[in-house]
């Protein structure tokens, strides 16, 4: 007869149930990726203050990943359009014609209509739209990235040709001469390069290499675009 | 058949010493004034700029930084806070790139629950038919302000719409699979009645 209660029965902390291979994982939260599980669930319920701060040291770290593009991580896993937006916004506002529309208004046609000229307007079409089909572009030449990916990757990179154009404003304090506009076409030509060089680092790996420079010019074309438009603003 | 999503104002449990709270009560007052202040502020701006400035790019500016403000207040604050859902985009090792969207199961203020939702739908409609007027009087530059407005509304309640219908399934999908519950319930009920019906008497029933 079995001696039941000198039995050693083991028994398994955990049962398998099966067919499920490998189940656990991480759940990457925006910000915390890298952090510790217990971390993560506090998110919910955090104060807002911690919320808003969080996400300024997001769009801080990566603006000064665009300076110096050695780590790609935090520009393509995180991805926001807040630096984007903030720069496109200053470079339009930088931009802007000063041409003053004398508008015929009935009541009183002594009002003029300030409204930029057309390059303020032109600067968000250029900027917005230019992001788009440059990534529809690498989307369709087969690129892994995903489409708000691209987008923040060329908005953040607009921070080189930025810095130009505010060289060029001060530049620009002074009388106009030939000595000058050679400064600022040197100051624009810089900031162009370093932007599509910060591109390339950020999105190259993206690309099957046999058609990098299929994706290249477009990358190209969008900062030359803006780049000129930069050098050719001339009033102050 | 179609998955139940459990909907969060059918959680009525009360806390303890809860029972007394007056219906309609907000519970998060503030957060309930953010989430609309910038989106009436904006609103309003984009109506009445032309009363204050005359530069379009000054008005611009500022309805621009009131509708991200909006946004990511709806986005980031209000959606937790006041219906404890939340929505997201991550990318993992492999560079592709999840939505999440989350929806906690807890208590939430009735009122709260509904100022935020019928906030969510009607402004971006207004902005759609603002949208709809500005192109049609060949407004383009302010067409555009209004596009930009549109697209932040309406991510936010897109976001939010796919929290509601549950983990990550299309839209399309949940319509879909809410249809065909719909008119699944609808037939089950048909044949179950016909079937339960009482039989016609063929006489008067005779008593003995």
């Amino acid at each position: 007869m079995a001696d039941v209660d000198n039995t050693n029965i083991e028994i398994p902390d955990f049962v398998d149930p099966g067919g499920y291979g490998e189940v656990s994982g991480q759940m990457a939260v925006p910000g915390t990726v890298g952090k510790s599980e217990a971390e993560e669930y506090n998110t919910l319920d955090e104060p807002v203050r911690k919320t808003f701060m969080r996400d300024l040291n997001a769009v801080g770290t990566k603006f000064f990943h665009v300076l110096y593009p050695k780590e790609k991580k935090t520009l393509l896993k995180e991805w926001d359009l807040w630096g984007p937006l903030i720069l496109c916004t200053f470079i339009a506002m930088m931009v802007q014609g000063s041409q003053d529309v004398p508008k015929v208004i009935p009541e009183d046609p002594e009002i003029l209509k300030h409204d930029g000229g057309p390059e303020f307007a032109q600067v968000f079409v250029i900027v917005w739209l230019g992001a788009a089909v440059v990534t529809l572009n690498t989307k369709l030449l087969g690129g892994t990235i995903s489409f708000f990916q691209s987008v923040c990757v060329l908005g953040y990179c607009l921070l080189p040709p930025c810095f130009s154009l505010v060289f060029c404003r001060l530049i620009l304090l002074a009388e106009p001469n030939r000595f000058l506009f050679a400064i600022r076409f040197i100051a624009t030509c810089i900031g162009f390069v370093w932007a599509t060089f910060a591109a390339m680092v950020f999105l190259g790996d993206s690309q099957p290499s046999s058609r990098k420079a299929l994706a290249v010019y477009p990358i190209f074309f969008f900062y030359f675009v803006i780049s000129w438009l930069i050098i050719s603003h001339t009033n102050v | 058949m179609a998955s139940n999503v459990p909907l969060l104002d059918n959680d009525d449990t009360l806390g303890f010493g809860e029972e007394d709270e007056p219906r309609g009560k907000l519970k998060h007052p503030f957060v309930t004034l953010f989430h609309l202040l910038f989106r009436v502020a904006s609103l309003v701006v984009y109506e009445l700029c032309g009363w204050f400035s005359n530069s379009f790019i000054s008005s611009f500016i500022i309805i621009v930084i009131l509708l991200s403000m909006d946004f990511w207040t709806v986005k980031n604050i209000s959606g937790r806070i006041m219906v404890g859902l939340r929505w997201w985009n991550y990318i993992d090792e492999e560079g592709q790139s999840h939505w999440v969207f989350e929806a906690k199961k807890g208590r939430v203020s009735a009122m709260e629950v509904r100022i935020f939702w019928l906030s969510l739908f009607v402004f971006p409609l207004i902005w759609s038919v603002l949208l709809l007027v500005a192109v049609f009087t060949w407004n383009f530059k302010w067409a555009m302000v209004v596009l930009i407005a549109v697209t932040l509304s309406g991510s936010n309640l897109y976001g939010y719409i796919r929290c509601k219908l549950g983990k990550s399934e299309s839209i399309t999908s949940s319509f879909k699979s809410m249809a065909t519950g719909l008119v699944q319930k609808q037939m089950f009920s048909n044949m179950t009645s016909m079937f339960t019906r009482a039989p016609p008497t063929t006489g008067p029933s005779t008593t003995i």
